[in-house]
């Protein structure tokens, strides 16, 4: 496999710079318009409250956690800021890709281990996620940028903890990526 | 003089379709940037791909430039912004299982929709995953309340936790965050990996 | 140039005019003129003495009664559980919490109307709310409370009533003679942050 003849495959990004502008702008703009900043962790937690409700509802009258959530939201788990905003999310990003020429289905992984080993630990990645989220009341979106933006607190602890454990942590895996 | 909904300028509806085109605009610069890809995301880890540290801390820093130059000409009124709660030990814990979550699966809530969006599989994954953590959570919320509600110190900003001024804590930011661009680029012309 | 260069070029200027420049603490609380006409046309500011010996007889917990005149006056007769902050003292920091509150129904009073209504319209157009004016005064209130005038056998049930809710309201305040001068200490207020208007309750990321 000679190397001269392979092109070395450089997919289009723009400038990281111009994209992390563009974001503060977005940001911005979510604060001017509704006072709040980005997120996407609730987007998940509404989705799966609304799954429970109609696949369960008993329990979701008996669990707290859902009862809870469906006291505070009488219109419906659904009619929420994030989940709009995340409809958006998806939107814009296909919009992206589909300029971008990125639309394709795939499996990202490293050559050096199988799809199968990646789909696994995407599968925990998310399950992690999934409760450090809840837990941390927000993700890297909502907590951690939103927070900064408006220079919480709560914002900057979550982001040196989300990215202080994973740069801990990241030895371990580094046979996934590297 | 915003927020907008606060004073009723915007109706709830209208917010709301403003949330969805919010939301594309952040889809689009999420994806553009590169952070549908989990390769890139972990890139910051290893220090072949520093994208995420510069699109953060841009994104981060152009926010709170703009929101407190908002603040000045009265634009804005930053005590209706919502801020962030501080649940100290749920916030550290939750950060950390994050931390971890991150490293293994290569997404965070946000990226995920955008990669699945455009069809990565792995990302589809990493989403019912997060479903699943969402559910586990629900049925250990009984007994995990009292620690989620309990340490709870207000709604304290950085600045105020440091006793300096909202400026000089920015600059302070800007200042850091440059160094670590410098770091990163640095960082990148030394560990290269090629892009697959 | 490098895009980094061109962004540090940028953002360390603005974050050095952002330290230099003293914080925006304005805050558009202010009624409009035209909102504070009809307000004081409406009369919505007043308390009406029947509502006030109510919630006195009561033991309203919800109630502050506050004198706006002298300290002299104040110490020569007020009204029972009140605390004297002087309009000509009224910005003072040491009053801002108990004028910049939440909790409580800050009723105003003084020997007429005018120097409550003074210290209303201070208080509002600093944006601090629940805040309100004795009707009448102390004048009205000793007319009407203290030495109701006995309505005739032939007046409806209702006047009757009031009459007989004002003599029991007046013989549980001390009757028509002067209340203690002892200075009653001022009610314990919880120490309370001057609090924005609602927030954006946008929980869970």
């Amino acid at each position: 496999m000679s190397e001269s003849n392979k092109p070395k495959k450089k997919t289009r990004y723009i400038n990281p710079y111009l994209g992390g502008v563009l974001l503060g702008l977005v940001l911005i703009a979510a604060n001017f318009v509704s006072g709040r900043g980005l997120g996407a962790s609730g987007a998940a937690k509404s989705v799966m409250v609304a799954t429970v409700n109609t696949v369960a509802p008993e329990h979701a009258e008996n669990a707290l956690f859902y009862s809870e959530y469906n006291a505070s939201h009488p219109e419906g788990p659904m009619k929420a800021w994030l989940v709009f905003q995340m409809l958006g999310v998806i939107v814009g990003a296909f919009l992206s890709g589909a300029i971008f020429n990125r639309l394709k289905f795939k499996v990202e992984h490293s050559p050096k281990i199988t799809s199968r080993r990646r789909i696994i630990f995407a599968v925990l990645g998310g399950i992690l996620f999934g409760f450090g989220s809840q837990l941390g009341r927000g993700c890297t979106s909502g907590s951690a940028l939103s927070g900064m933006g408006v220079l919480s607190l709560g914002g900057f602890i979550s982001m040196a903890f989300i990215f202080g454990t994973a740069f801990a942590l990241a030895w371990f895996f580094r046979k996934n990526w590297i | 003089m915003g927020p907008l909904i606060i004073n009723d300028i915007i109706s709830q509806n209208t917010n709301f379709f403003l949330a969805f085109l919010i939301g594309i605009g952040f889809g689009f610069v999420l994806e553009s940037s590169g952070f549908s890809s989990s390769r890139k995301l972990a890139g910051v880890f290893y220090g072949y791909d520093t994208v995420v540290l510069k699109v953060f801390f841009t994104a981060a820093i152009v926010a709170m430039l703009g929101l407190l130059f908002m603040s000045l000409f009265n634009w804005i009124d930053l005590d209706m912004v919502y801020i962030n709660p501080t649940y100290l030990w749920s916030t550290i814990i939750g950060g950390a299982i994050m931390g971890a979550g991150f490293i293994t699966g290569g997404f965070c809530p946000g990226t995920s929709f955008c990669a699945a969006s455009i069809g990565k599989i792995d990302a589809l994954f990493f989403i019912g995953g997060m479903f699943i953590g969402i559910a586990i959570f629900a049925e250990a919320y009984p007994l995990l309340e009292p620690f989620f509600k309990g340490s709870f110190r207000g709604t304290p900003t950085l600045p105020q936790a440091l006793g300096f001024k909202d400026g000089v804590v920015v600059l302070g930011i800007i200042v850091v965050a440059l160094g670590m661009f410098w770091v990163g680029e640095w960082a990148e012309k030394k560990f290269p990996r090629e892009e697959y | 140039m490098k895009p980094r260069i061109y962004l540090a070029l940028i953002i360390v200027p603005l974050g050095l005019i952002l330290a230099a420049v003293p914080a925006n603490t304005t805050h558009p609380y202010k009624l409009s003129p035209e909102d504070l006409l009809e307000y004081v046309n409406s009369g919505m500011q007043y308390f009406s003495p029947d509502e006030v010996a109510h919630m006195l007889v009561n033991k309203d917990p919800s109630l502050v009664l506050i004198d706006v005149r002298s300290e002299d006056e104040y110490d020569k007769f007020h009204l029972p559980g009140a605390i004297n902050i002087p309009l000509a003292s009224m910005l003072e920091e040491q009053w801002k919490d108990y004028l910049n509150q939440d909790l409580r129904y800050n009723v105003f009073y003084s020997n007429g109307t005018v120097n409550s209504n003074q210290a209303w319209m201070l208080t509002r157009q600093l944006g601090y709310e629940n805040n309100y004016v004795l009707q009448g005064g102390l004048n009205f209130w000793v007319e009407t409370i203290m030495n109701p005038t006995e309505p005739s056998s032939t007046s409806p049930v209702e006047e009757i009533a009031k009459y007989d809710f004002r003599k029991g309201a007046s013989q549980a305040l001390g009757g028509g003679s002067v209340v203690e001068s002892s200075k009653q200490p001022a009610p314990d207020l919880p120490k309370i942050a001057p609090r924005p208007k609602k927030k954006r309750v946008e929980g869970g990321c």
